[in-house]
């Protein structure tokens, strides 16, 4: 058959389909065994049931979760064959000799690409579809919208796996530089921002995620997500067995949109390896970088990835054990940034230029090396970007979850709008004392001051993490060691004050209980005592000990933190903990029901909840016994001891540890 | 007709190419010759439109060869590494190139199994060398090419395969016009078929003629002196001189009358001129370029 089209050609599409058919057939075998799998399933299991919203979850959970990492791997394997002749002098001569212009191969070689990548997914959802329809759970939208995101998302890769394969000469560094520019965004966020938590106070959690949409597997996986519409119903309505379940109703696929923009930029994509193409020199074959414009890209973004983890690890190995405070030191970072980033920047050299001899002439690049190592540094020393000091307004703020004090909280703008301004202002407390902090850091990590002498003179530290996730999407994390005196708790504007202000407020105490909040529901827990007895709670029970929690923490006997002295000593020797449900969904927008718990410490100035527990005939006045009475030699007390001393610790409230 | 003009490649700053120009006439065989590294095989790819020139002008039949697929579509090429995909069989690749080229002839191929000799079968990896460079010709010569472009072609092949392809070659060029370039370093072999020689170094062609005006304008002369005269002339421009007793061999960039009448000035004892193969041409021009065997006493 004789192409009559310079653009495409017929025998190279079947050539590359026939040459590399152990790689689409291979991938469709191990498609194929999902739905045979179900088929085994059903003829095994004559009871199984597939529901159509069963089956479009299946095919959602299959478009969200597994189609972008499936695809990501597959296109890079279809373009590693498709354009394996690029990376050969032989055989880009005998391709570039022949009758068809550099547009015909590109199209023509994109169109295999893309059959290749096509047809282990219609074998696969071939037999699926053939699956529903025998079991009659086949449901023609959930198909259309999988078919549509297996379609784009294909699409998207192998146009990215194709621009990667055109922007290098060698087939071992096509895949390496289609994986870093899929995940380069979240190589540097998370190596920068390791940098950063080295550098500045406060500053917590590995990755950003400012720039997400640059890894598009990461961020395909996080916005695409499953809506399903859930009902309580009573399931198998027979008067003995009969129960209340969570029933999905309505399934959706939401976020396709940003499979549509991502088609978008791999038509750009295409576009631009189009031109590539044109200016490409069939003499690069085997070059690491096939355009020379790019070569000082791929110099720096070597040198990045070599000055940032290098730099650190270097850091690590020889300056680690003689620096003076917790703290990175700007100069020995510098240094070793410098070091791991000339190795990086020659090691690329060496690269391009397929020898080792490559450091003459070129000190000018090696000099810029160093003195970008020592900015990136000096700029973290100095926080130049105010990162340590950003606080965000409490209007900007859509969610706060935030553990301090043993607890964990999730406050919701529009449900605890009050709260969350507490914490905006404590953070800001907490930022104007930045350099107390680091002072006290450092005196500690000299080892100034013991902690037995802290403790003597009433300081105390506390952690304080806090997770912003402010309107427009964005996340902002920090993370204290919060020093504490009790003469700054007493001082108005201090973050001690704030902090013991906003813990032992009353509003945080109904967070705790999930006081009033519909969202939570209460279904039992238990209640145990060192001295034998051991009972599971039903819901009664439980609704009855919460409401008696509740009035102790009205009556100020229960929920207020004491900063300085944590010590379960004068707790009745009673394990009780509270059980609720809530509904939450995962980073795919599945929902599921999630369990929280409360542990409640009973002391003896709770005499709401002793009642009601001797009330519920749970504990008998034999248990009330505390702990440093039941176990002096723990506690540093001898029995006669324990009762003088027990008259002082009475005064000393209640806590609470939650784990959600 | 191949016309390439001041032709320029440069890769990574060096000049492989540094203003080559060559003409070859329509229905010609023309011997591209050269030391290694003269940018033979360079020019060769620029002429299969592998790579893009960076100046200069790549021209067939009056049309430029970049991205010029009816004009690829008469070209066949064999490269001195001939290419197949790793798991075909002759007739694959024969499927293969029909796909590509037009005018591919499928009565050839047919005609031309029995000349190769070679299972279609065969996976070719699995063939020699010599039977690897067959297929190609097989294949090339059944895309039924205006223009054929040969690099080292013959290399590999045995004698009697070697005199079979270039009967096929010389036979297309003498019934379809054919015109064919070939790049060998094999000047007794280029020597027959040839009727144009371009001679390249560093890059350049520095010498073009068709083999006749070469062997008219490059003369061999052996001359005795009389015996006051040790040397040569220096007035008379000699490409190469060399003695043997009184015996001087005087190669001369003119004809055999000129070289003849500006030595009988000299009233030499003999004048004698013997012919002047492609091999001592190729050897006395590049000599002029600091390439003459050099006599080495180790």
């Amino acid at each position: 058959m004789q192409s009559r089209t310079s653009f495409f050609n017929g025998t190279l599409l079947r050539k590359n389909l026939t040459r590399f058919w152990p790689l689409w057939g291979m991938a469709s075998f191990v498609g194929a065994l999902f739905p045979l799998a179900l088929v085994m399933e059903l003829l095994r299991n004559r009871h199984f049931e597939l529901t159509q919203i069963d089956l479009a979850g299946a095919y959602y959970s299959v478009a969200s979760d597994v189609v972008p990492v499936l695809s990501l791997i597959y296109a890079v394997l279809c373009a590693m064959a498709v354009w394996n002749y690029l990376y050969g002098a032989r055989s880009v001569s005998m391709m570039h000799a022949m009758p068809i212009r550099r547009e015909g191969l590109l199209a023509t070689g994109f169109l295999s690409g893309m059959a290749m990548m096509l047809i282990p997914y219609g074998v696969t959802g071939g037999l699926c579809v053939l699956v529903s329809l025998v079991t009659g759970a086949f449901s023609l939208k959930a198909l259309l919208v999988t078919v549509l995101v297996v379609l784009g998302e294909s699409f998207f890769y192998f146009a990215t796996a194709t621009f990667a394969a055109f922007l290098t000469g060698n087939l071992f560094a096509m895949p390496a530089i289609y994986l870093v520019l899929h995940f380069l965004e979240v190589i540097l966020d998370s190596l920068f921002s390791v940098l950063a938590q080295g550098f500045l106070t406060g500053v917590a959690g590995s990755y950003s995620g400012a720039l997400e949409w640059l890894s598009p597997t990461v961020y395909l996986e996080n916005t695409v997500w499953i809506d399903r519409v859930v009902e309580e119903r009573l399931v198998n309505q027979d008067p003995y067995s009969s129960y209340y379940d969570y029933v999905t109703t309505e399934i959706h696929l939401r976020g396709l949109w940003i499979v549509g923009v991502y088609v978008l930029v791999g038509v750009a994509l295409l576009g631009l390896t189009y031109l590539l193409y044109r200016r490409r020199r069939s003499e690069s074959a085997g070059d690491v970088v096939a355009a020379p414009w790019l070569r000082p890209v791929f110099r720096v973004v070597v040198t990045l990835l070599a000055a940032l983890p290098g730099g650190m690890a270097l850091y690590e190995i020889f300056w680690r054990s003689f620096q003076y405070s917790p703290y990175y030191q700007a100069l020995p970072m510098a240094v070793c940034m410098c070091v791991a980033g000339l190795i990086g920047w020659y090691a690329a050299a060496m690269l391009l230029a397929k020898s080792l001899r490559v450091f003459r002439g070129s000190w000018k690049g090696a000099v810029a090396v160093m003195v970008c190592c020592a900015a990136v540094c000096a700029a973290m020393h100095t926080d130049v970007l105010g990162v340590a000091a950003r606080v965000p307004n409490a209007e900007d703020v859509a969610r706060i979850e935030l553990r301090v004090a043993g607890n964990s909280y999730t406050l919701d703008a529009g449900k605890e709008d009050a709260l969350i301004a507490q914490v905006v202002e404590l953070h800001r407390a907490v930022v104007q004392d930045l350099d107390y902090l680091r002072e006290k850091e450092t005196e500690r990590y000299n080892q100034a001051i013991l902690q037995e002498d802290a403790e003597r003179l009433g300081e105390t530290t506390t952690w304080l993490w806090l997770k912003y996730t402010l309107a427009n999407g964005q996340h902002l994390m920090r993370s204290y060691e919060l020093f504490l005196t009790r003469e700054r708790m007493a001082q108005a504007g201090t973050y001690d004050y704030l902090l013991d202000a906003l813990v032992n407020g009353e509003a945080m105490k109904a967070v705790r209980l999930h006081d009033g909040d519909p969202d939570y529901t209460l279904t039992g827990g238990y209640v145990s005592t060192d001295l034998g007895g051991s009972y599971d709670l039903g819901s009664r029970e439980a609704e009855a000990i919460a409401a008696a929690v509740r009035r102790d923490a009205a009556n100020g006997t229960w929920g207020t933190y004491e900063w300085f002295d944590s010590s379960d000593a004068h707790d009745y020797a009673i394990n009780m903990e509270l059980t609720f449900e809530y509904q939450e969904q995962d980073s795919s927008g599945t929902s599921y029901t999630s369990t929280d718990w409360i542990t409640i410490r009973v002391r003896p100035e709770m005499t709401e909840t002793v009642d009601c527990l001797l009330r519920l005939g749970l504990v008998t006045k034999a248990d009330l016994v505390t702990r440093a009475e039941l176990y002096p030699e723990d506690y540093g007390y001898d029995a006669v001891q324990g009762e003088g001393d027990g008259a002082v610790l009475a005064d000393e409230n209640t806590s609470v540890a939650v784990v959600g | 007709m191949i016309e390439v003009k001041d032709l320029v490649k440069r890769f990574d700053g060096f000049a492989a190419l540094d203003g080559a120009t060559i003409s070859v006439p329509a229905g010609s065989v023309y011997g591209l010759v050269g030391p290694n590294g003269a940018g033979k095989s360079t020019l060769i790819r620029h002429l299969t439109g592998i790579y893009r020139q960076d100046t200069g002008t790549v021209r067939m039949g009056g049309e430029d060869v970049w991205e010029n697929t009816a004009l690829k579509a008469r070209v066949a090429a064999i490269p001195d590494d001939w290419y197949y995909f790793l798991q075909s069989t002759v007739r694959d690749m024969m499927r293969f190139y029909r796909g590509f080229y037009p005018r591919f002839s499928m009565e050839r191929y047919e005609a031309l199994k029995d000349v190769f000799r070679i299972e279609e079968k065969r996976m070719i990896r699995r063939l020699s060398k010599g039977m690897q460079k067959q297929v190609a010709f097989w294949l090339a010569l059944c895309c039924m090419p205006d223009y054929l472009i040969l690099d080292e072609p013959v290399d590999g092949l045995d004698p009697v395969m070697r005199r079979q392809v270039w009967s096929l070659v010389l036979g297309d060029v003498a019934q379809r016009g054919t015109t064919v370039l070939v790049s060998s370093h094999n000047l007794r072999e280029l020597e027959d078929v040839c009727d144009h020689v371009g001679i390249m170094d560093h890059g350049k062609v520095l010498l073009e003629r068709s083999l006749a005006q070469l062997q008219d304008t490059t003369v061999k002369l052996q001359v005795v002196f009389r015996e006051d005269r040790e040397v040569p002339p220096p007035e008379i421009p000699v490409l190469h001189a060399s003695r043997i007793g009184r015996v001087h061999t005087l190669i001369m960039r003119m004809s055999a009358q000129e070289a003849e009448a500006r030595l009988a000035a000299y009233d030499p004892l003999l004048v004698d001129a013997v012919p002047l193969t492609l091999e001592e041409i190729f050897i006395y021009e590049l000599g002029g370029v600091d390439y003459a065997v050099k006599d080495i006493v180790l």
